[in-house]
């Protein structure tokens, strides 16, 4: 029986590349969380994502600037 | 703050000829990847010079990595002056590329392509087994992990 994309993702075969890619490190879950939402939407993602961690990334550039003024 | 959806998607309304490669075009067919750059090959057609540079003036584009205060003039004759350009915009960073390593100008490009909808405007972004070729051609160690993710999705996504 034919399996659709995210079965392949949830429970890939042995052997196979998507078994590779989950060896090598990438979170399947993520891609089949990302494959169930549009293109637009995972793009708009990207940028909520990459918006975050600058804010985050700010926040730790204000707090070590406090820490060496003190 | 980035919107590099809405620079693509500013650039599919003024019918700009341009597909999307790179990071952004993983995560359109579903990757994982993270990119803080809207990556695309286009047409260097005058009318379509005319268009990119139309879009993009209102968003301040300036070439990443150069001095701020020298002056920078950007319109459709500066983009005739070059074939890839890396510039910063007040939505995220734009490179535009003549060319993509291993495939090729826009013309070979579009023939690569999927179209998908961008909230209204069909917008093309280089297929996957295309962005594989992209991405083995340019050889990069940094490519690795964004190479495993289209492997997977092209299997995903295969017949088998």
């Amino acid at each position: 029986m034919k399996r659709t994309p995210e079965q392949k993702l949830l429970d890939p075969r042995p052997g196979s590349r998507i078994a590779a890619a989950a060896e090598y490190g990438i979170d399947l879950t993520q891609l089949v969380e990302n494959l169930r939402r549009t293109p637009a939407e995972r793009i708009r993602r990207n940028d909520d994502v990459v918006n975050s961690v600058r804010k985050i990334e700010a926040a730790v550039r204000r707090a070590k600037a406090e820490a060496k003024s003190k | 703050m980035i919107d590099l959806f809405d620079v693509a998607r500013r650039l599919s309304a003024a019918d700009v000829q341009f597909v999307i490669v790179g990071g952004i075009a993983i995560r359109g067919h579903g990757g994982n990847y993270i990119t803080e750059d809207l990556d695309i090959c286009y047409s260097r057609t005058r009318d379509n010079l005319k268009k990119i540079a139309d879009v993009l003036a209102p968003l301040d584009p300036r070439p990443r990595g150069i001095d701020k205060d020298l002056p920078f003039v950007f319109d459709w004759t500066t983009l005739q002056h070059g074939t890839n350009f890396t510039f910063e915009t007040t939505k995220g960073d734009v490179d535009l590329l003549g060319e993509v390593k291993g495939i090729g100008g826009y013309d070979e490009l579009v023939q690569a392509s999927i179209i998908v909808d961008f909230e209204g405007f069909p917008t093309k972004l280089l297929s996957i087994p295309s962005l594989i070729v992209a991405k083995e051609a340019a050889g990069r160690p940094k490519d690795q992990a964004g190479l495993q993710v289209l492997y997977a999705l092209r299997e995903a996504e295969s017949d088998e």
